[in-house]
C-alpha cells in the first residue's frame, strides 16, 4: 500500500516555469529568482514574461523552492509548464538503452 | 551519462516552458530534443483531473508510472500551461496510504457497523452489499436505496450509475457532489432559458473589454482561466477588472474596481445594475423586445431548512410554487428595480456609491463588451438560482450576450460537472439531456432509449444531497454508495445531520475511493477506486468542450474504476430481485436476466467488440467485461441529445481532439449559442433565438433582496465564509497525499481582520474556537496573509479533514436549486 520511494534522496526533479511579471519590477523579479538555488532563468520577453526551471531533489524540496518565488509581489503569475522526475533506477535503465542506442546509430 | 540525461531533461522542461511564452531559447536544447531520447517516455494527452477549467494536460510514462506532466501545448483551454495542481498531477496516484483493498467493518470475522475495518475480498464485499442490498429492496422498496455520485465522475461512470439506480434499482435517489457547487447555476440557466450550461466559451476571455467577477476567486480557483484574463488586461490596457467579494482574496491584485460586499447583497447590487441601464436609457430596446419576456417572481420562499425550523414555520412561500412566476410588462419590471437607488444599495451592501456607479457603468456602455464569471459565490446562496437570474437580467436589458466577449459566464468547480453530473443528470430529479424524471414524456423517451418497458423509471424525484442526509439520519434511506466525492467532509451541518446518518445502526454505508478519506471511515465497507490515467474516461469542462483519454497506466492491483464496481455489482440482481412482477410481465424476455444483462451487456452499450480497443492501449474494464463498455456507454447517452441541442460527436473523434464544445453539429463544434451564425440550431433571420423555451426568449425576472438565513448578532457577532485555497482541491483527499502542497499550505486558519483579533484578545496564531448553534471548530488565528476579511466577517476554507469547518456551517439551502449556502452563518470565536 506504500510507496517507499517518495522521500528517496536520489530523485531528481526539475519543472519549467513562466512568470508573468510588473514590467517595472523585471530586475527585482529576475535577483529573486537567481537567489534560489536550482533555479535558473532561460528567457526574459519584452512583455515581462520569464521561462525559468527549478531543479530540486524531491517534491518537497521543489515546491519549497517555488513557493519562495511565487509568493514575490512583482509576479502577477506564477504557471508550472513541465515537470519530471527521475529515480536512480530510472536513470540507469535509461543509461543503459542510451548505450544501445548509440551502437544502432553506429550501425546505421 | 546522468550528467547529460538530467541536461536533456531539464532542455526538454525549458522547450516547453519557452513555447508555452512565445518566448526563443538557446540552440542547445533544440538541438537535444530531436534526439532519440524523446521516445523513452510515452506521451499521452488527458484532461487534468482537478477543477472546472478542462485543461489538457500531457502525462508522460516510464515503466508503468506516470513520470512527467506538462501542459498541453495544442489545447486551445490552457495553451501549454498548466497550475500548481495540475503540475503535481503525476504525484495523486503514488499517495502512501493509496487503498488497495475492500476493507469491511467486521467482529470475529462477521460484518459488525461497530467492528473494525479488516481487508475482505471483492467477492465477499459484494456479497455483503447485494445482500444488504437486497434486504433494504425487500424491505422498505426502491426509495430506501441511494447513491452520492459525483463531479469527478467519468461521463460513462455517471451515466452506468444513473442507468443503475434510475432503471434498476428504480430509486431516483441519486445525486451528485455537484449539487453543492452548481445546482443553482443549473436552475438559474433552466429558468432563464430553458436550457443548461453557458452560451459563451473561454474565447470571451480575449474579447472581453470587461470582466465582472462576482464571487469567483479565479485567481486561486481557477488559475489557468486567471492567466488568460490577466493576459488580456495587461496587454490590452483599456481593459478593466471589477472584482465582488465579501473578502479581499488574490484576485483583487488585478482589480480596477474592487468591491467588498456585505453577505447576501449581491441580489441587490444586480438589481441596481438593472435600475442603473434603465434610467440612463442604455436598454437595448430591439433585442428586449424581440428576445425577451419579464416576469415576476415568487417571493419569501424560505431556506430549504427542515420543515419545523422556525425560518420555514415563518416562511410563506417555501412549498411547491416557490419557483413560480407570473408575466409583467416592462415598465412593471422597470417599477420593480427603480426601489435599488445608488443610495439605498451602497448602504445595505457597504460598497461606496461611485464604486457600484463605475461597475454599472461597465454594464451599461452600448460600446463595452463584458463578460461576467461566478462560481461558490453566487451558487452557495440561499438565493442562488435567483443571483443567477438577476446576472442574466442585466446582460439581457444591453444585448450583451452570445457574442464574442458578452457572456455571463458561470464557472464549475469539478472536472466533469458539466460533462457528467449535468450533461449525464445525475441528479435525483434528471435525465440526460436537461430532462426530467417528473415529466412523463422524458421517462417515456429514456424508457425507449434503454428498451425498457414503460413504467420503469419512477416519475417522483428522488433525494437530494442534504435531503440525503437527512434522510439517513431519519433512518429513511438504508443502502448507501458513495462514490469519487468526499461528502463527510464537503456536506454543511455535518455534525447534527451527516455523521448521525452514516453510523445510524439502520443504515448499510458504502464509500468507494483511491484514499481513507473522512467518508470513507464513517462507512460501513470502503471500496478501493482506481482513478484517472488509471481508467479511460470522458470529462465536460465549464464551456461545454468535451474531451476523452486513454488508460494509460495500470491501477495499483486490487484497486478498480468506479465504472467496473458499479457495472460488476449489477451482475448480482436478478431482475426478478428488483422489478415487480408487473412490470417483467410487459417485457418477459427479460426474465432470468441479470441487472448487467439489461442495463449494459445485451443493450445498446454491448454492441461494440473489444476489437475497437486498439490493441497497444491499456482497457482493463472493457477486457474484463470483453465489450468496449466506455464507447457503449458513450454512444447510448450520446443518443438522447443528438438532434436536440446537445450533440456530441462520435465517440472516436474524442480521442483525436483537445475536446470540441457541443453542440457538434456536422463535425463542427459550437462556440457561441443562442447566435445566428454560431449556432446551427438558432432559426435564419432571427439573430438570436433562445430556443430553449418554446417561444424562443429568454426570462428577466423581477425578484427582490432578501435576507440571510442566519446573520451576526449579539452573541454570534462574526460572518463565517468557507471556501478554497489554491494548493488544495476542494476537500483535498488527493492534494493533502501531496507533501508539497500539504507543506505549503498545511492546516486551515481562521482568516481575520486583525482589528477583530485585537478586540478579541487574540494575536496571530492563537489556537480559538469558531462556535456556531450547530458545532465548534478548533483551528488558528491568521491575520495576515492573502485572504483579507473585512471587520466582522472571517474566511476558513474546508480542505481540512483535522480541522471540519462544516460542524459548524448551517444547512440552510436554496429552496429552488437545494444548494447548501456555505458562505454565511453567524460564528463566534473564543480563546482556547
Amino acid at each position: 500500500m506504500t510507496d517507499k520511494k517518495d522521500n528517496r534522496p536520489s530523485e531528481y526533479h526539475v519543472a519549467s516555469l513562466v512568470a508573468y511579471c510588473i514590467l517595472a519590477q523585471v530586475d527585482e523579479v529576475k535577483a529573486a529568482i537567481t537567489a534560489v538555488e536550482g533555479a535558473e532563468i532561460h528567457a526574459v520577453s519584452d512583455e515581462g514574461k520569464i521561462v525559468l526551471t527549478v531543479e530540486g531533489t524531491g517534491f518537497k524540496n521543489l515546491d519549497k523552492k517555488i513557493d519562495i518565488i511565487r509568493v514575490h509581489t512583482g509576479i502577477i503569475n506564477l504557471s508550472p509548464v513541465y515537470h519530471q522526475v527521475l529515480d536512480e533506477e530510472q536513470e540507469k535503465k535509461l543509461a543503459e538503452s542510451d548505450k544501445a542506442d548509440a551502437l544502432s546509430y553506429q550501425i546505421k | 551519462m546522468t550528467i547529460n540525461r538530467r541536461e536533456f531533461i531539464k532542455a526538454n522542461a525549458i522547450a516547453a516552458a519557452a513555447a508555452v511564452a512565445g518566448v526563443s531559447v538557446p540552440a542547445i536544447a533544440s538541438n537535444l530534443i530531436t534526439s532519440s531520447d524523446i521516445t523513452k517516455l510515452k506521451w499521452d494527452k488527458a484532461p487534468c483531473r482537478f477543477c472546472g477549467t478542462g485543461c489538457s494536460v500531457n502525462v508522460g510514462v516510464m515503466d508503468g508510472k506516470v513520470v512527467a506532466t506538462h501542459g498541453d501545448i495544442k489545447s486551445p483551454v490552457n495553451k501549454g500551461l498548466n497550475c500548481v495542481k495540475g503540475y503535481f498531477l503525476s504525484k495523486i496516484m503514488y499517495g502512501k496510504d493509496r487503498l488497495t483493498t475492500p476493507l469491511l467493518r467486521m467482529t470475529n470475522g462477521k460484518y459488525d457497523k461497530e467492528g473494525e475495518f479488516a481487508p475482505v475480498s471483492w467477492d465477499q464485499a459484494f456479497d455483503v452489499m447485494a445482500e444488504k442490498a437486497k434486504e433494504t429492496l425487500k424491505k422498505d422498496g426502491p426509495t430506501a436505496v441511494g447513491m452520492f455520485g459525483s463531479g469527478q465522475w467519468t461521463v460513462q461512470e455517471g451515466y452506468a450509475a444513473v442507468k443503475l439506480m434510475k432503471a434498476g434499482f428504480r430509486s431516483n435517489n441519486i445525486d451528485p457532489n455537484a449539487r453543492h457547487c452548481m445546482a443553482s447555476a443549473v436552475g438559474g440557466f433552466m429558468r432563464t432559458f430553458g436550457i443548461d450550461e453557458p452560451m459563451g466559451c473561454y474565447d470571451d476571455l480575449e474579447a472581453a473589454d470587461a470582466f465582472v467577477l462576482w464571487g469567483s476567486n479565479m485567481a486561486e480557483m481557477h488559475p489557468i482561466l486567471w492567466t488568460r484574463l490577466t493576459d488580456r488586461r495587461l496587454s490590452s490596457p483599456h481593459v478593466k477588472v471589477a472584482v465582488l467579494s465579501t473578502f479581499e482574496h488574490r484576485s483583487f491584485d488585478l482589480a480596477d474596481n474592487g468591491m467588498i460586499f456585505t453577505p447576501q447583497t449581491d441580489l441587490a447590487i444586480l438589481n441596481y445594475i438593472a435600475h442603473y441601464i434603465i434610467s440612463t436609457g442604455r436598454v437595448n430596446k430591439d433585442f428586449v423586445s424581440k428576445h425577451t419576456n419579464f416576469r415576476l417572481g415568487e417571493t419569501d420562499i424560505g431556506y430549504g431548512l427542515r420543515p419545523e425550523h422556525p425560518l420555514e414555520q415563518a416562511a410563506k412561500n417555501n412549498g411547491k410554487t416557490a419557483g413560480s412566476s407570473t408575466p409583467i410588462d416592462f415598465e412593471e419590471y422597470a417599477k420593480f428595480v427603480s426601489t435599488y437607488t445608488v443610495e439605498y444599495t451602497s448602504k445595505l451592501s457597504g460598497v461606496p456609491e461611485h464604486k457600484l456607479e463605475a461597475l454599472a457603468e461597465l454594464y451599461a456602455d452600448p460600446k463595452i463588451k463584458v463578460t461576467s464569471f461566478w462560481t461558490m459565490g453566487f451558487n452557495q446562496h440561499t438565493r442562488g438560482v435567483w443571483a443567477n437570474n438577476l446576472v442574466y437580467n442585466i446582460h439581457l436589458l444591453t444585448g450583451k450576450i452570445s457574442t464574442p466577449g458578452n457572456s455571463p459566464f458561470s464557472l464549475t468547480g469539478q472536472p466533469s460537472a458539466c460533462g457528467t453530473a449535468r450533461e449525464v443528470g445525475t441528479f435525483s430529479h434528471r435525465l440526460p439531456a436537461d430532462m426530467v424524471v417528473a415529466n412523463p414524456k422524458h421517462r417515456a423517451i429514456a424508457e425507449k432509449i434503454w428498451d425498457l418497458p414503460e413504467g420503469t423509471i419512477p416519475p417522483k424525484p428522488g433525494y437530494h444531497a442534504v435531503l440525503q442526509n437527512r434522510m439517513l439520519k431519519d433512518g429513511k434511506l438504508n443502502f448507501y454508495w458513495v462514490q469519487c466525492n468526499n461528502n463527510m467532509q464537503a456536506a454543511a451541518n455535518i455534525n447534527e445531520e451527516a455523521y448521525p446518518g452514516y453510523r445510524n445502526p439502520k443504515n448499510f454505508i458504502v464509500v468507494s475511493d483511491p484514499y481513507p478519506t473522512v467518508t470513507a471511515q464513517a462507512a460501513d465497507l470502503i471500496l478501493p477506486t482506481a482513478m484517472w490515467v488509471e481508467k479511460e474516461g470522458v470529462y465536460g469542462n465549464a464551456e461545454r468542450r468535451t474531451q476523452s483519454w486513454y488508460q494509460m497506466v495500470e491501477a495499483p492491483t486490487g484497486a478498480k474504476s468506479d465504472l467496473w464496481q458499479l457495472v460488476e455489482f449489477s451482475k448480482r440482481f436478478a431482475i426478478e430481485d428488483v422489478w415487480p412482477e408487473e412490470l417483467i410481465a410487459k417485457k418477459p424476455e427479460v426474465r432470468g436476466k441479470t441487472l448487467y444483462d439489461v442495463l449494459y451487456k445485451d443493450s445498446s452499450v454491448g454492441k461494440f467488440s473489444l476489437d475497437e480497443v486498439p490493441e497497444d492501449r491499456l482497457n482493463d474494464d472493457a477486457r474484463d467485461f470483453g465489450f468496449y463498455i466506455q464507447k457503449g456507454l458513450f454512444e447510448e447517452y450520446a443518443t438522447f441529445g443528438r438532434g436536440h441541442a446537445h450533440d456530441l460527436a462520435p465517440y472516436d473523434r474524442y480521442h483525436k481532439e483537445r475536446g470540441l464544445r457541443w453542440p457538434v453539429v456536422n463535425g463542427k463544434e459550437t462556440k457561441w449559442r443562442f447566435k445566428e451564425g454560431s449556432d446551427p440550431y438558432v432559426k435564419a433571420g432571427s439573430g438570436w433565438d433562445f430556443y430553449g423555451h418554446k417561444d424562443g426568449r429568454a426570462r428577466i425576472f423581477a425578484l427582490p433582496y432578501e435576507p440571510p438565513a442566519e446573520s451576526p448578532d449579539e452573541e454570534y457577532d462574526l460572518w463565517l465564509s468557507t471556501g478554497r485555497v489554491l494548493e488544495h482541491w476542494h476537500s483535498g483527499s488527493m492534494t493533502q497525499r501531496v507533501p508539497e502542497l500539504y507543506k505549503a499550505m498545511p492546516d486551515a486558519l481562521v482568516y481575520m481582520h486583525p482589528d477583530d483579533a485585537k478586540s478579541r484578545n487574540m494575536r496571530r496564531g492563537d489556537l480559538v474556537k469558531l462556535i456556531s448553534r450547530r458545532g465548534e471548530v478548533q483551528t488558528r488565528v491568521e491575520t495576515r496573509g492573502r485572504n483579507k476579511p473585512p471587520i466582522g466577517l472571517v474566511y476558513m476554507p474546508w480542505f481540512d479533514a483535522s480541522r471540519l469547518v462544516n460542524k459548524v456551517t448551517l444547512d440552510a439551502t436554496d429552496p429552488l436549486s437545494k444548494q447548501t449556502d456555505f458562505k454565511k452563518c453567524a460564528i463566534k470565536i473564543v480563546k482556547v
